[in-house]
């Protein structure tokens, strides 16, 4: 693919992430926002004081984490794999790793493996440095079945 | 339940946005909180079902306060989620309320476990299963509970 039908691609898919987001409404909810960076496309979310968990520190709430986790990885594999519809997520598993602050949280994700049925997704998310992940999952999607 | 939590109304701001509800009338092992269905924890408009990561967040929740309502666990500690797993058996409609009940199996020192379930309300359909590992006290502001134990040096 040249750099020029590689943007179309990109625009064109963001364009079903974004129709897949707008059709969930808890994601409206929480705030999650779309843009394309170099590595892909990342999902970003602005603190609000209803976000927080641990209001002491203060922290986002794990669930709110969780949940960051869960929207990128599906809005990425709607993103990579062009998909009309939302695949069902099947199960997660979450890593904590540092606490959330109350700032702009972003997320990433990558297909671990794409089949025709499961895919296995990595998502990630950060805060200040992407080197330095506030959180990971490993998540299970079943896709939607493809039209015959 | 504990007198702990009979006293305990104060939810976390993201649970209040949420809707969360302890459950007072339970009188089974641990902890069980209620979500009624909402408009915003919608996973797809199409579909009015409750999104995966509402159920994980309630889930979240309600075993950080299991441990806190344990026998064990020494009031003020801070607490952080080092995992979380979640089974999404079935999906859970809107127009039912779910109940989410997280049992701490075990608490070795530092480190609790919990397992939790969500079921419907009426229909009683089990909609996703968790497991989750605690860490208790910080660096700075350890577990009063084991803080007498140094580790490497003298027990006092």
């Amino acid at each position: 693919m040249n750099k020029l039908d590689q943007a179309g691609w990109a625009m064109l898919n963001l364009d079903l992430a974004q129709q897949q987001l707008m059709k969930m409404p808890y994601a409206g909810f929480l705030g999650v926002e779309l843009r394309v960076g170099p590595e892909g496309l990342e999902t970003i979310t602005v603190d609000r004081a209803d976000l927080i968990g641990n209001t002491n520190l203060p922290a986002l709430h794990g669930g709110v984490i969780g949940s960051l986790l869960d929207i990128t990885g599906l809005l990425t594999l709607v993103f990579l794999k062009s998909l009309d519809n939302a695949p069902r997520l099947v199960d997660m598993d979450i890593d904590y790793l540092r606490s959330g602050q109350a700032r702009p949280t972003y997320g990433r994700a990558e297909i671990v493996r794409g089949g025709r049925r499961i895919a296995n997704v990595r998502a990630l998310l950060w805060q200040d440095d992407p080197e330095r992940p506030i959180a990971i999952g490993r998540l299970q999607f079943l896709l939607p079945k493809a039209k015959v | 339940m504990s007198l702990f939590l009979k006293s305990l109304k104060e939810l976390p701001p993201f649970g209040q946005a949420l809707g969360m509800v302890l459950d007072e009338a339970d009188s089974e092992p641990g902890v069980a909180v209620l979500l009624p269905g909402a408009e915003h924890l919608s996973g797809h408009a199409d579909d009015g079902v409750f999104h995966t990561g509402v159920i994980l967040a309630t889930i979240d929740n309600t075993a950080g306060w299991c441990i806190r309502d344990h026998r064990d666990y020494a009031e003020g500690t801070s607490m952080a989620t080092l995992d979380l797993r979640v089974d999404f058996v079935n999906p859970a409609s809107l127009s039912e309320t779910l109940r989410v009940r997280a049992v701490c199996e075990g608490f070795d020192g530092d480190i609790a476990f919990v397992r939790a379930t969500a079921e419907t309300t009426t229909t009683k359909v089990l909609i996703a299963t968790g497991q989750a590992t605690f860490m208790l006290g910080t660096p700075s502001t350890p577990n009063p509970a084991t803080a007498s134990k140094v580790v490497g040096g003298a027990v006092e």
